[in-house]
């Protein structure tokens, strides 16, 4: 099965990386989108259903907490698991990430069967 | 993630930097507050934003290896913090180009790394207690 995901992340190359590093693990997507920040996916996500969402948490205009905490209060787009990718490991990070809803966190820098492992675990793809 | 092999440490970190440096710096808030300096020679600036990207060196743009070289200023960043202080909350800046100046990274001496690449070094200063922040740049990339 091919998935639809969206990279939000306000770095071009950053997506681009991303992008690059989902198709290296051999992760299958039929279609993904961009956004450079949390309003601009937010735009995206009113005419596009996505399967998961990669999402940076430092972007202009719209972060990710907020991009988080508005997803989470759509009684439509909050079904769509959330993953962050950001530097910070901190616990305290991951726990206020996970309170606002993400389902899964991948600290960079990160290895391509990392990112895989997690898109996996969060979209309940059963194991090969 | 950036495919980068290192050939050591540098012999000797004090030694004259590079003239053709780039260089990102960052600062951060917390416990303790601070900033980091990268400093990358061109050529392998140029190699892993080339890796990075999936595409030919000769490709890539010097506005994609500033973005690059922002983005693993703010990696490392982000690690090193993260294992130092892991209980600890901090906030990162966005980082910018900056200066490949030693006067900043004199005043960034907590911590001082400096790995020799196949085609230059890198080195990256971290300094904690007053931070410091390194004026961006235009001329630079």
């Amino acid at each position: 099965m091919a998935y639809r995901v969206l990279i939000v992340d306000d770095s071009p190359a950053m997506r681009t990386f991303v992008r690059r590093v989902i198709d290296l693990s051999g992760f299958e997507l039929s279609e993904c989108f961009e956004a450079s920040n949390g309003g601009e996916a937010l735009d995206l996500l009113r005419n596009e259903w996505v399967d998961a969402i990669l999402t940076d948490i430092n972007m202009p205009e719209m972060d990710g907490q907020e991009f988080l905490r508005r997803l989470s209060q759509d009684e439509l787009l909050r079904s769509i698991p959330a993953i962050v990718i950001s530097t910070d490991a901190t616990e305290h990070r991951k726990a206020c990430m996970t309170s606002l809803g993400a389902r899964g966190y991948v600290t960079k820098p990160f290895l391509p069967e990392t990112l895989r492992a997690e898109l996996e675990r969060t979209l309940g793809v059963p194991c090969d | 993630m950036f495919f980068v092999e290192t050939l050591g440490e540098c012999a000797d970190p004090a030694e004259e930097p590079p003239a053709d440096e780039i260089a990102a710096g960052l600062t951060f808030q917390g416990e303790p507050p601070g900033a980091l300096l990268l400093r990358l020679t061109s050529p392998a600036a140029r190699q892993i934003s080339a890796d990075f990207l999936g595409i030919d060196e000769a490709e890539v743009s010097n506005g994609q290896t500033s973005e690059v070289v922002r983005e693993l200023a703010n990696m490392i960043c982000g690690s090193v913090l993260s294992r130092v202080e892991g209980a600890a909350a901090f906030h990162l800046a966005a980082p910018q180009i900056v200066p490949p100046s030693e006067e900043i990274a004199r005043n960034l001496s907590n911590i001082r790394y400096c790995v020799r690449l196949s085609n230059g070094r890198l080195t990256v200063n971290l300094g904690t207690g007053i931070p410091i922040c390194p004026q961006p740049t235009q001329s630079a990339y």
